[in-house]
């Protein structure tokens, strides 16, 4: 592989320990990949910061990058952690807590900005052709099908690597020929935003190659968010071509095969029944954007306060103190409040018989993490139900 | 010998074992236990030391940090041979120093080691992949 002379020096130890392994690591999946070089970025964005998901070699590892003298070299933002950071939750378990509180410290010291969110995009929207370094399946699917970005899904510890050194490898969604929508995926009328999570789970599981996707014209970005979301889940897909919706120029097309799929092809990824006296409502993977927060208190001033359930929504951490009055009204009607992680990436407190969620990613990890019986639903449903009406 | 085939190194290393075959595709979040090295779903297979095959991965970018916790725990596999790598799973390997080829017939080497009436064997040779049965 070639390497400027900055980026030999790197990989020498001349900017310290940190950045040298840092370097190591770019350069041996690059090269693994078959990159000839590496490629500047402006954005990293680093996920596996959850002290529950990594567990405590994942914590050596970040700790000693952090002690080893590693700065972000590129403005930096991080995945949620494992604890609710406003305080303000009740069902997710802030025992990990001092673990985490490890990892906050070190993500500190190597100068990332601590927004422990899955929508890094909120912070920094990327422009057409930029190049990025992100983690998080989400956020990178997002990047790459919304905004035109330029990413691979990057492994947490890439895009760490990517963060402290600056570079990434030139391979994969950096090159524009490969960003090429190869199956025509036609979602019919008979489909709503109701089964936009479904659609994304089946897109996941059955599409291999990079699709594009039409018909989604009447859908709002949120539902975009959950689709891209739910495909990168239960699929490896990093790239959707949207259209009217992924920038031009940042894709090319070569259909070989179409598809149509309708609501009837996604009753099977709906989930099942829900039973049971303790029931869950989660809204919030991806981490909700301010216009959802809105749709929820909208919704609750309609159908009132949960009554036969809890409900909860998770959002970036810093919306705790940025929409505080916002937060506080929603608290007041009853809504379960947790910032800066998810249930995905955290532990409940107590179990439930069923959680009813508006996201196939959630419907995808939760039903593997506690093996309960999770349903689809839209938004409105879900606070329709919760309400008793 | 049921099967000889060619593969493509993508981090070269010694690998020869018995087969585990995971015919699907695997997010290591979630999907697997890095402390038993034991697959939660789709089946509960376990791969602790040995050549663990299966399609690709799929799901979480946490998978790195999985993959580098099973060798930490020393439940790693000895190897693994997909049908795609993709670049968490490459950096998952790069970490955890466990090699990584790409089988280029993938459903051949699948069904050879489906019809092994017992368990199998594998070993790669430089890009060659040999499959037997146990005697």
């Amino acid at each position: 592989m070639y390497l400027t002379r900055e980026q030999e020096k790197m990989l020498r130890g001349d900017y310290g320990w940190a950045t040298a392994k840092a370097m190591e690591i770019i350069v041996k999946v690059g090269e693994a990949l078959g990159a000839d070089e590496l490629v500047e970025i402006v954005h990293a964005h680093v996920s596996g910061i959850s002290y529950s998901t990594i567990g405590r070699y994942g914590l050596e590892f970040i700790r000693d990058l952090a002690r080893g003298g590693g700065k972000a070299r590129v403005f930096t933002t991080v995945n949620p952690g494992c604890i609710d950071y406003s305080g303000y939750s009740s069902i997710i378990d802030n025992s990990l807590f001092e673990f985490q509180r490890l990892i906050d410290e070190a993500l500190r010291k190597m100068e990332f900005k601590p927004v422990y969110t899955c929508i890094p995009y909120f912070y920094r929207p990327p422009t057409p052709g930029e190049h990025l370094a992100w983690g998080e399946s989400s956020a990178v699917i997002f990047a790459n099908s919304v905004y035109g970005g330029f990413t691979n899904r990057e492994g947490g510890p890439v895009a760490l690597a990517a963060a402290l050194t600056g570079y990434t490898y030139k391979a994969g969604l950096h090159v524009v020929e490969n960003r090429v929508g190869e199956v025509e995926i036609r979602v019919c009328a008979s489909t709503s935003s109701t089964h936009i999570g479904a659609l994304g789970l089946w897109i996941g599981e059955n599409i291999k190659s990079i699709p594009y996707v039409r018909g989604l014209n009447y859908y709002s970005l949120d539902d975009i968010k959950n689709l891209l979301a739910s495909a990168a889940a239960s699929g490896n897909h990093a790239l959707i071509v949207i259209e009217g919706v992924t920038p031009r120029n940042t894709f090319k097309l070569d259909l070989v095969e179409r598809v149509e799929v309708d609501a009837k092809m996604l009753e099977g990824y709906m989930g099942g029944e829900c039973h049971g006296t303790s029931i869950l409502g989660y809204i919030g993977c991806p981490h909700t954007s301010p216009r959802e927060l809105l749709y929820i208190t909208r919704l609750l001033k309609k159908y009132g306060k949960p009554r036969r359930g809890k409900l909860l929504v998770t959002m970036p951490a810093e919306f705790a103190r940025i929409y505080r009055d916002l937060i506080l009204e929603l608290k007041a009607m009853g809504v379960d409040i947790a910032a800066g992680t998810c249930p995905v990436v955290s532990r409940f407190r107590g179990g439930f018989d069923c959680i009813i969620t508006n996201s196939g990613k959630a419907l995808f990890y939760l039903k593997r993490i506690y093996k309960t019986n999770i349903k689809l639903a839209g938004v409105e449903a879900i606070v329709r139900h919760l309400g008793g009406a | 010998m049921v099967h000889r085939g060619r593969v493509k190194p993508v981090i070269p290393g010694s690998c020869n074992g018995d087969v585990v075959l995971v015919d699907s595709y695997i997010s290591f979040f979630a999907e697997v236990n890095p402390d038993t090295g034991c697959l939660v779903a789709p089946s509960e297979l376990c791969f602790r030391d040995a050549v663990l095959v299966f399609r690709g991965t799929r799901g979480s970018t946490v998978a790195p940090y999985i993959i580098y916790a099973l060798r930490r725990n020393n439940t790693a596999p000895r190897c693994i041979l997909v049908a795609e790598a993709e670049p968490m799973l490459i950096a998952g390997c790069v970490l955890a120093e466990i090699p990584l080829y790409v089988v280029e017939d993938y459903e051949g080497l699948v069904t050879s080691i489906r019809l092994a009436k017992k368990s199998a064997y594998l070993e790669v040779r430089g890009n060659e992949v040999l499959l037997y049965e146990r005697v």
